[in-house]
C-alpha cells in the first residue's frame, strides 16, 4: 500500500470531503471513501477507522441522514444524504477552506 | 438539528441491540464490498477478503468510536460494566464477600463514632443567626496561690449591669446549668435561664408558651419550659402537658410549654426543663436571699453590625467603668463550646482509633485486589489487545469497586447502628446504677449526615485501593500477558509491603493503647483510697425542713449499722473549701476544711493516730476544737506534738456561694467571740492521712465539728449487707418522706467509677486491637501465600539446587518480617509519640496519677504478642514453601 506517501486527511477537511461527495447522490460508506479516492486520484485516502465516525458525527449533527437501502451487491446497505442544513454548512466550509487554500498558496508563491 | 440528535440518541438508548445490528451491519458491508473490489480487480476472494480487512484497520476500534458519538455511551458502558462486574462477582464470590465484609467493617466502626460525633458536636440548635451569639465570661486572672482554681463566673448582678449598658450587645441571658433534682421521683436535669433566654435565641415553643421576662421578676413565677426530650421520655408526649403541676423541691411548678424538638438550649445534651433564674433561691435554698451573687454563664448577641473586636473593646471598657474589677472577655459561642480542646480530645482518639482498624481493612483488600490484578493479567491482556483502550478497562475495574461499596456501604451502615446498640447496651449493663439515672444513655437517631458520611467514605476507600490495582493491572507488557505469564511484580511488592507496615503499625499501637488501660485500671483497683468504701453509702439531704425526719428515717432502716455527717458532700465528690490556718508561733499553711460529725471518722474507717475524735458537746457548742491530718500536723508541727495547739483558721472567701453556708454552720464561734473574724480551734486528734481516689477531690486536712441536724450536711451510713440492696431500700424509703429527695451513692459505685473509663478504654481499645491484629494476621498470610504460589517454579529450582528447606522458609519470610519489625518500631514510637503528646496536653495532668503512659511492660508485651502471632502467621506458608516438590513444578513448564 501506498500508506506513506499519502498525507493524512485533515480533521475536519474529512467532514468537508464527505459533504461535497454527497452533494451530487445519496451513497453508502464504502462509496463515499471510494469515490473520495478516485477523484482525488488516489491522492487521498480515508481511513475507514475515521470515516465511519465522522459520517455518524455528521449525522448526529444533523448534515447528513441515513436510510437503509439495497446495494450494488444486493445486500442491506446505509445511504448517507444531504440534508438542507447540510448544503448550508458545505457552503460555508466550502468557502472557508478556499480562502484557507488562497491564503497558503499565496504564501507559498510570494513569501 | 437538535431533535435530530436526540431522536437517534433515543433509539439508541432504548433499542441498543437494533443500533448495534446496523453498525455491525454497515461496517461488515464496507469490508465486502472492499473484498468485491479486489475480486473485480482479479485478486483470489480470500486473499481479497484478507486484504480488505486489513484496510480497514481494528473494526472493533472504529465500533466503539462510533458508539462514543451515539452519546448514550456512558450508560450503555455503564449497564455493560455493571453487567461484567456482576459476573465477576458470581464467579469469584468469596473474594466479594470478603471485600464486602472487611470494608463494612471498618465502616460500621467509624460510622458508629461518626454518628455520636454529629448528634453531639456536630448538631446546630435551631436558634436565629447562631453566629452572632458571644459567649462572655471572666478573663482567667493569673493565679497566685498554686493549685486548682476554678475561673469565677459572673454574678447576676454583673450580668444585669452589663445588659443594662452594654450597647455592643443586642441582648444577653445568663443561665445556671446542670440543675439536677430527684422529680416525682425521678432525676431531672434543669437548666435555670434569665426570662429573656428563648427571646434572644428566638425560639418559639412547639406547644404552649416559652419562658418570659415576667416569669424572671424576683420571687418570680413557679413555671417550667420542658425540652422536647423530657416531654417525651417523661410525660410519654402527653398532649395535655400545658398546666400540669411538677414538684421540685417539694414546691409545686407549672409546665407552661415544650421547646421544640431541635433546640437544646445550646448544650450538647438537652436538659429536660427551663425554670426562671429568679427561683434559684428555691432550688438551691443556700442561695436564697443571696440572688444577686448567683454564678452565671452569660451568652450575648451581638448587635448588627458591630464586630466581635468592637464588642470586646466595649466590654472592656464597660468593666472598667463598672469598678468591679473584673476581667471580661468574650468569644464566639460556636468556638467556645463545640470545638473545645476538650471535645477534639473526647473524640480525636475515637476517630483514629476507628481510621487504623478502616485503613488495616482497606490494606488487605489492596492486597486482595492486587493479587487478584496479577490472576486477571491474562484477561485484561486480550481485551486490551482487541483494542479495549486503557482507560475503558480502569472505568470497568472501577465500576466493579463502587459496586462492592456500595454494598459495603449499606452493610456498615447495619453495623453501625448493630454496634453502637451493642455498646450502649454494654455500658447501661456495667455502669453504676447511680450513673444511669443521670446519664440515660441511648442511640442517637440515623441521620442523613451519618448515611452521607458513609457513602462517601465506602467510594473513598474503594475506589482509592481499587484503583491502584486497576491502574497497575492495565499496565501491561501485552504478549506476555496473553500467553499467561504474570509479568514481573516489581512495584505491587514494595506496594504491598507499605500496605503491611500500615497493618502491624496500627494492630501495634491499639495493643499498646489496651495493655497501658488494663496495666493501669488493674494498678488503679489495687490501690488502697484509705476509706471504707465497700460498704458506705452517702445520702444527700437538700431540704432542711425535712432533715429531722430523713435522719430518723435513714437511722431506723435495718441495714444501716452507723451513720456520719459532712458538709461538703463527702469524698470522692465533695471538694472541701479552702483557707489559711496560721499557727500561734507563726508558721501559715493552706488547708482545706470539712465540717463533721464525731462519728465520720468511724463510719469512714479513717484511723485517729493520736488524741480523740469530738464528743458531743463539743458538736453542740461548736466549741473551739478541730482535728488535723498526719500530713498537716507534721507540716506545721515537725516536732510531732500538734496536740492541745492553737490554730487560726481563716476561710478563704471563695466567690462561688458556697462558702455562705460555711459562714452560717461557722456563725456561733463568731457570735462566742465577737472580737475575732475567724475562730481559734484546739487540735484534740490528729488523723490518719487519706490518699482518697485519684479521680476524686483531695481529702481534707482539718475538721471541725458540727451536730448532725446542722443545714447543708449529707449523710453518710455503714450498710449490712449488698450496698445496692441498701440504696434502693434507703431511696425507697426516703422518698415516701420527700419525693424530691437528693441522690443516694453507694460509695462502691464511686470507687468503681475511678476504674470504669479505664476499663472501658481497655475493652474499646483491646476489640480494636485484637480485631487490626486479625486483620494483619490474615493480610500477612494471603500475601505470603500468594508469593510462595507466584514463586513456586523459583523454590522448585533453588530445591533442585540444594537449597535447604529452612533456608527456603527464610527466602519467602524474609521480607515480611523485615517489614513487621518495622511496624513494630513505627507502632511503638506512635504510642511514645501520643503518650508525650497526651503528658503535655492539660488532660494529662488529671490522667497523670491514674495511668502510667510509659509503662514498660504494657509496650514489651504489646511487642511481643504482635510479633509471635505474626511468625504465627508466617509459618504456614513457609513450610509450605519448603515442601514444594521440584520435579512438580519443573514438570509444569
Amino acid at each position: 500500500m501506498t500508506r506513506l506517501s499519502t498525507p493524512d486527511i485533515l480533521q475536519g477537511t474529512l467532514d468537508l470531503l464527505i459533504l461535497r461527495t454527497l452533494q451530487t447522490e445519496p451513497m453508502h460508506g464504502w462509496a463515499i471513501s471510494d469515490r473520495i479516492q478516485q477523484i482525488s486520484q488516489d491522492v487521498l485516502q480515508v481511513n475507514q477507522g475515521s470515516l465511519y465516525p465522522a459520517l455518524h458525527r455528521l449525522e448526529h449533527r444533523g448534515w447528513i441522514e441515513a436510510e437503509w437501502g439495497i446495494s450494488e451487491l444486493g445486500r442491506r446497505a446505509k445511504f448517507y444524504r444531504l440534508t438542507a442544513s447540510g448544503r448550508k454548512q458545505l457552503a460555508v466550509e466550502a468557502s472557508e477552506w478556499e480562502r484557507m487554500a488562497t491564503a497558503i498558496s499565496r504564501v507559498m508563491k510570494l513569501a | 438539528m437538535r431533535i435530530r440528535d436526540l431522536r437517534l440518541r433515543v433509539q439508541a438508548l432504548f433499542f441498543p441491540r437494533r443500533a448495534e445490528r446496523d453498525l455491525n451491519d454497515e461496517l461488515t458491508f464496507h469490508i465486502e464490498r472492499e473484498a468485491r473490489k479486489y475480486v473485480d480487480a482479479g485478486v483470489d476472494p480470500t486473499d481479497a477478503r484478507v486484504r480488505a480487512r486489513a484496510n480497514f484497520g481494528p473494526m472493533t476500534r472504529a465500533a466503539e468510536t462510533c458508539r462514543d458519538i451515539r452519546g448514550i455511551s456512558i450508560v450503555d458502558t455503564m449497564i455493560r460494566d455493571v453487567a461484567y462486574a456482576l459476573r465477576t462477582i458470581r464467579r469469584a464470590p468469596t473474594v466479594a464477600l470478603t471485600i464486602v465484609g472487611t470494608i463494612s467493617l471498618g465502616l460500621g466502626l467509624i460510622a458508629a463514632a461518626f454518628t455520636i460525633f454529629a448528634a453531639t458536636v456536630l448538631r446546630v440548635d435551631a436558634v436565629r443567626d447562631p453566629g452572632s451569639l458571644l459567649s462572655v465570661r471572666r478573663a482567667v486572672a493569673p493565679v497566685p496561690a498554686a493549685g486548682a482554681q476554678v475561673v469565677p463566673k459572673l454574678t447576676r448582678r454583673q450580668f444585669d449591669a452589663l445588659r443594662r449598658d452594654s450597647s455592643a450587645l443586642a441582648d444577653a441571658f445568663a443561665s445556671v446549668p446542670d440543675i439536677t433534682s430527684r422529680i416525682d421521683g425521678r432525676m431531672m436535669e434543669g437548666q435555670l435561664v434569665t426570662g429573656n433566654f428563648f427571646q434572644v435565641l428566638d425560639v418559639r415553643a412547639a406547644i404552649g408558651r416559652t419562658l418570659t421576662p415576667d416569669d424572671d421578676r424576683p420571687a418570680g413565677r413557679r413555671v417550667i419550659v420542658l425540652s422536647h426530650k423530657a416531654w417525651s421520655r417523661l410525660f410519654a408526649n402527653d398532649p395535655d402537658i400545658v398546666g400540669r403541676r411538677v414538684l421540685i423541691r417539694a414546691q409545686p411548678y407549672e409546665v407552661v410549654g415544650v421547646a421544640p424538638e431541635d433546640f437544646y438550649g445550646l448544650n450538647a445534651f438537652s436538659p429536660d426543663y427551663w425554670a426562671p433564674l429568679s427561683l434559684v433561691g428555691q432550688i438551691r435554698p443556700w442561695l436564697a436571699g443571696h440572688e444577686d451573687d448567683t454564678a452565671v454563664d452569660v451568652v450575648a448577641r451581638l448587635a448588627p453590625g458591630v464586630s466581635i473586636a468592637a464588642a470586646r473593646e466595649a466590654l472592656h471598657a464597660w468593666a472598667l467603668r463598672d469598678g468591679s474589677g473584673v476581667q471580661i472577655d468574650a468569644q464566639p459561642l460556636d468556638r467556645a463550646v463545640r470545638f473545645s480542646a476538650s471535645t477534639l480530645l473526647t473524640f480525636a482518639p475515637l476517630f483514629i482509633a476507628f481510621g487504623l482498624i478502616v485503613l488495616t481493612g482497606c490494606a488487605n483488600v489492596a492486597n486482595l485486589l492486587l493479587a487478584r490484578a496479577v490472576t486477571r493479567q491474562r484477561e485484561i491482556g486480550i481485551r486490551l489487545s482487541i483494542g479495549a483502550s486503557r482507560a475503558r478497562i480502569v472505568r470497568q475495574l472501577l465500576t466493579e469497586s463502587l459496586m462492592l461499596a456500595v454494598a459495603a456501604a449499606a452493610c456498615g451502615l447495619v453495623l453501625s447502628r448493630v454496634i453502637l446498640n451493642v455498646a450502649v447496651s454494654a455500658l447501661t449493663r456495667t455502669m453504676p446504677p447511680e450513673l444511669i439515672e443521670f446519664l440515660r444513655l441511648d442511640v442517637p437517631h440515623l441521620d442523613w449526615r451519618v448515611v452521607a458520611f458513609l457513602v462517601i467514605a465506602a467510594v473513598a476507600s474503594t475506589v482509592a485501593f481499587g484503583l491502584l490495582p486497576a491502574l497497575y493491572a492495565t499496565r501491561l507488557d501485552l504478549v506476555r500477558a496473553v500467553r499467561g505469564e504474570a509479568v514481573a511484580a516489581g512495584r505491587p511488592g514494595r506496594l504491598r509491603g507499605a500496605l503491611m507496615l500500615v497493618q502491624v503499625t496500627a494492630a501495634t499501637l491499639l495493643l499498646i493503647c489496651a495493655a497501658i488501660f488494663l496495666r493501669s485500671a488493674m494498678h488503679a483497683s489495687a490501690l488502697d483510697p484509705g476509706l471504707r468504701m465497700h460498704d458506705t453509702v452517702t445520702i444527700e439531704i437538700p431540704n432542711d425542713t425535712l432533715r429531722p425526719q430523713m435522719i430518723a428515717a435513714v437511722d431506723a432502716d435495718p441495714s444501716v449499722e452507723a451513720i456520719a455527717g459532712s458538709w461538703p458532700t463527702p469524698p470522692p465528690l465533695g471538694r472541701p473549701p479552702s483557707a489559711t490556718a496560721s499557727t500561734s508561733d507563726g508558721s501559715v499553711a493552706r488547708v482545706t476544711y470539712r465540717v463533721v460529725t464525731p462519728s465520720y471518722f468511724d463510719v469512714l474507717g479513717i484511723g485517729i493516730l493520736r488524741g480523740r475524735t469530738f464528743t458531743d458537746d463539743e458538736t453542740r457548742a461548736g466549741g473551739g476544737v478541730a482535728m488535723i491530718s498526719e500530713v498537716l500536723a507534721r507540716k506545721l508541727w515537725p516536732d510531732g506534738n500538734a496536740l492541745g495547739r492553737v490554730l487560726q483558721l481563716n476561710p478563704d472567701s471563695d466567690p462561688d456561694a458556697g462558702h455562705r453556708a460555711l459562714d452560717r454552720l461557722t456563725q456561733h464561734h463568731r457570735q462566742q467571740e465577737p472580737g475575732l473574724s475567724s475562730p481559734p480551734v484546739l487540735i484534740v486528734g490528729v488523723t490518719r492521712a487519706v490518699a482518697g481516689l485519684r479521680i476524686g477531690e483531695p481529702e481534707a486536712d482539718v475538721y471541725v465539728p458540727s451536730g448532725i441536724g446542722t443545714p447543708r450536711m449529707d449523710l453518710i451510713a455503714r450498710v449490712q449487707g449488698d450496698p445496692d440492696d441498701a440504696r434502693r431500700a434507703l431511696l425507697q424509703r426516703l422518698s415516701s418522706i420527700d419525693p424530691n429527695m437528693g441522690q443516694v451513692f453507694t460509695m462502691r459505685s464511686l470507687a468503681r467509677l475511678e476504674t470504669y473509663p479505664l476499663r472501658v478504654g481497655f475493652w474499646l481499645t483491646i476489640v480494636l486491637g485484637v480485631l487490626a491484629l486479625a486483620l494483619t494476621l490474615s493480610g500477612i498470610f494471603s500475601v505470603l501465600s500468594y508469593l510462595v504460589a507466584q514463586r513456586s517454579k523459583e523454590i522448585g529450582i533453588r530445591i533442585a539446587l540444594g537449597a535447604t528447606a529452612a533456608g527456603v522458609g527464610r527466602l519467602i519470610v524474609a521480607d515480611s518480617m523485615r517489614t513487621v519489625c518495622w511496624g513494630m518500631a513505627i507502632g511503638s514510637g506512635l504510642a511514645v509519640g501520643l503518650a508525650r503528646l497526651i503528658a503535655v496536653a492539660s488532660a494529662g495532668t488529671r490522667l497523670g496519677p491514674i495511668v502510667d503512659l510509659f509503662d514498660p511492660l504494657a509496650y514489651v508485651g504489646s511487642v511481643m504478642t504482635v510479633a509471635s502471632a505474626c511468625a504465627l502467621a508466617a509459618l504456614s506458608p513457609a513450610r509450605r514453601a519448603s515442601c514444594v516438590d521440584p520435579i512438580a513444578t519443573l514438570r509444569q513448564e
